[in-house]
């Protein structure tokens, strides 16, 4: 479960960053008042364009980031207060987050195992599981840095998911994977939706909101604008597909920004 | 502390598992130091055995007929050739100029007649005249050689002549056995020389090797998006921070360990004589124990102060920059005690980071260092290493730090 509450999130830029945005500012509010709520047993979609804030709000569910407003609580546990057991439950992945390349998966997913704490046996169980369902067993032992992007990804998804986390924070999951892969990744979020863990990914891929999540949140400018199943979304937006939904929408909520 | 101990272990794998990585920072530095140090030492001793081993070209005009008797006498070799005083001496001082001729000696017209026919107080008294290139070392060596043996003895013999008995114009003696006369405590001398030496190089190989190391295992890891990672885990942030400061100092004393017998073993070829001394010196076991109480207090607090500019700097290169004024203090603390004449300091000078650091080692190695400024030098030491630590922690916590968020 993920409760997040009223969730504002305010970067302060440093002059050389004000000058690479161009503008005068020195705040940028990548989050707006967000409030939503994750289930377990169920895959809640963030959508939203390039900026958004998907990443930062995702971010900050798994305390990477303090709230600058508002709270989140995973499993009842606040971000902020009791972050320790927040990292316990959750198995985060993000582009931005890297394996050290001159490991192996192999090596790499031990260690993180041994860091939450795992025995030697359960971590060997969970590497034979993952890895098999992942088909990195062909290059488990090879340096990451000699890995493809999409290998990385396989490999990141993996060590994330090392301690069998309740809660899942996956930042765009299926980026830079190949239709079977990105195929797999979901078919194993699906899995684990149905064991009863709740599950909350970042894309702007339409259909793989459409098709992967049980709900979905409409992101835009930091701003929550329409939440719901696909169907309570085109219903309320009179569309007929999720990609004539989110156009809607931001013709009405970008405009409203400027 | 179970974090901190896998953070170490894989930090070590990393390094001990790049071939290229232990290379760089551990071989080639090593042979580096040592070859370039005994290139030079090479050099210089066959400078000197050859200048030793090589037989002078003089030109002496004018000799005085028992002149070669003295230089036979005196064993002094040489390829000579006695001139007259019509021959031209323009081409002689030429091959001196050119290196091709060592010296020239120029005895007055008449010289041992002048000598001979002296009187009293105002009569004439003749010179020997040499020419000579001091910027030739063969031609240094022959004026030097032929003035101490060949012409001072000379000038004993006339004297004892004129006078019929020499020891009337001997006043005194000035150490007729110059060795007897030398006390010295042979471990406190050959200190001395140590503890000019070594304070200097430790400070600089362990603050290097902290440098070194220290870039790429924060700020690389920060720029490379990997210590996030580590972030996400569920093991308190100073576990983190120990870990890697742990694991920099094990490699940061390891690479200077290297470094410094690179060092010692360069310069022992340098100059044989003078550091051949250095294997007689002797330790008691407290100060070997203060020595590794205080090179483990000096490495904690280098890779401390490297990693809090690791820390704050965004990319290496701005690290880089960051850690150089750092680098030049830790220098000029050295360079100062190098200077020094030693000598008691106050206890005060003991608590001033950095510098008492390199007065602690200096007293270390001439065998001066009380309890009390080792303590004081210790104490110092680790509180500034403990409060920069404390920094780092909160740096860790920081997402301005970590994620420039
Ligand atoms: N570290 C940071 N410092 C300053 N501003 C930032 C930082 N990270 C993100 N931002 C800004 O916050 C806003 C939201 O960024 P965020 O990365 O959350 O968007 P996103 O929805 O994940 O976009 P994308 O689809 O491109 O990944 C953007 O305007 C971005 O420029
Ligand atoms: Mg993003």
């Amino acid at each position: 479960m993920i409760q997040i509450n009223e969730l504002t999130k305010v970067y302060k830029l440093t002059k050389k960053q004000m000058m690479e945005k161009k503008t005068k500012k020195n705040m940028v509010k990548a989050v707006d008042k967000l409030s939503l709520t994750a289930r377990p047993g169920e895959i809640y979609g963030l959508l939203g364009p390039n900026g958004a804030g998907k990443t930062t709000a995702l971010r900050c569910i798994a305390s990477l980031l303090k709230p600058t407003q508002g709270n989140i609580k995973v499993k009842g546990y606040d971000t902020v207060e009791d972050s320790q057991s927040v990292r316990k439950t959750i198995g985060f992945l993000t582009n931005e987050i890297k394996l050290d390349p001159q490991f192996s998966p192999r090596y790499m997913f031990g260690f993180f195992g041994r860091l939450h704490g795992l025995d030697e046996r359960v971590i060997e169980e969970r590497r034979e599981e993952l890895f098999d369902y992942f088909g990195i067993k062909d290059f488990q032992d090879k340096k990451i840095e000699e890995l493809s992007s999409g290998m990385k990804q396989k490999a990141s998804l993996a060590v994330s998911l090392v301690h069998n986390p309740e809660v899942i924070i996956f930042d765009e999951p299926t980026s830079g994977l190949d239709i079977i892969t990105a195929r797999n990744v979901t078919d194993y979020l699906k899995h684990l939706r149905d064991e009863g863990r709740t599950v909350i990914i970042s894309t702007h891929i339409m259909t793989e909101a459409e098709k992967l999540c049980d709900r979905i949140g409409i992101i835009i400018n930091g701003v929550l604008v329409l939440e719901g199943t696909l169907t309570e979304i085109l219903d309320r937006t009179n569309t007929k597909d999720l990609e004539d939904a989110f156009f809607e929408l931001y013709k009405i909520h970008n405009k409203e920004e400027e | 502390m179970k974090g901190t101990k896998n953070i170490v272990k894989k930090e070590l794998t990393r390094v001990f598992t790049d071939k290229k990585l232990v290379i760089n920072l551990f071989v080639l530095p090593g042979v580096l130091i040592m070859v370039m140090y005994s290139i030079m030492g090479s050099l210089i001793s066959k400078m000197e055995t050859d200048i030793k081993t090589h037989i002078p070209t003089i030109y002496i005009q004018n000799a005085p007929e028992d002149l070669d008797y003295i230089i036979d006498a005196v064993d002094f070799e040489g390829n000579i050739t006695y001139i007259s005083s019509k021959d031209s001496t323009t081409h002689i001082k030429d091959g001196i100029l050119k290196g091709d001729i060592d010296l020239l000696v120029i005895f007055d017209e008449g010289f041992i007649e002048t000598i001979r026919s002296y009187k009293d107080v105002g009569d004439p008294i003749p010179e020997v005249r040499t020419y000579y290139n001091p910027s030739e070392d063969y031609s240094n060596a022959a004026k030097g050689n032929f003035t101490a043996s060949v012409l001072h003895a000379y000038q004993q013999s006339l004297l004892a002549e004129r006078l019929g008995n020499i020891e009337q114009l001997q006043v005194f003696y000035i150490d007729r056995d110059p060795e007897a006369g030398i006390i010295v405590d042979e471990s406190k001398a050959n200190g001395k020389f140590l503890s000019m030496l070594l304070p200097f190089l430790i400070n600089i190989m362990l603050f290097q090797g902290a440098m070194g190391l220290g870039m790429d295992a924060i700020t690389g890891e920060k720029e490379r998006g990997t210590l996030a990672s580590m972030l996400l885990s569920p093991i308190k942030r100073s576990e983190i921070v120990f870990g890697k400061l742990i694991s920099l100092g094990i490699l940061t004393s390891l690479s200077a360990v290297i470094y410094t017998v690179s060092v010692v073993v360069g310069i022992q070829r340098l100059a044989d004589g003078a550091m051949g001394a250095m294997t007689n010196i002797q330790f008691t076991p407290v100060q070997i124990v203060q020595l590794f109480v205080m090179l483990i207090v000096l490495v904690y607090l280098y890779v401390s102060m490297v990693s809090i500019v690791a820390v704050y700097a965004r990319t290496q290169k701005e690290a880089g920059t960051y850690v150089s004024p750092l680098y030049i203090l830790v220098m000029l603390g050295c360079i100062m005690t190098m200077f020094s004449t030693g000598g008691v300091k106050e206890l005060k000078y003991y608590a001033i980071p950095i510098y008492n650091g390199a007065i602690a080692l200096q007293d270390l190695l001439v065998g001066e260092l009380t309890m009390v400024k080792f303590g004081v030098t210790v104490g110092s030491l680790a509180i500034v290493a403990f409060l920069i630590t404390t920094l780092i922690t909160k740096a860790f916590n920081s997402e301005r730090v970590m994620f420039n968020a």
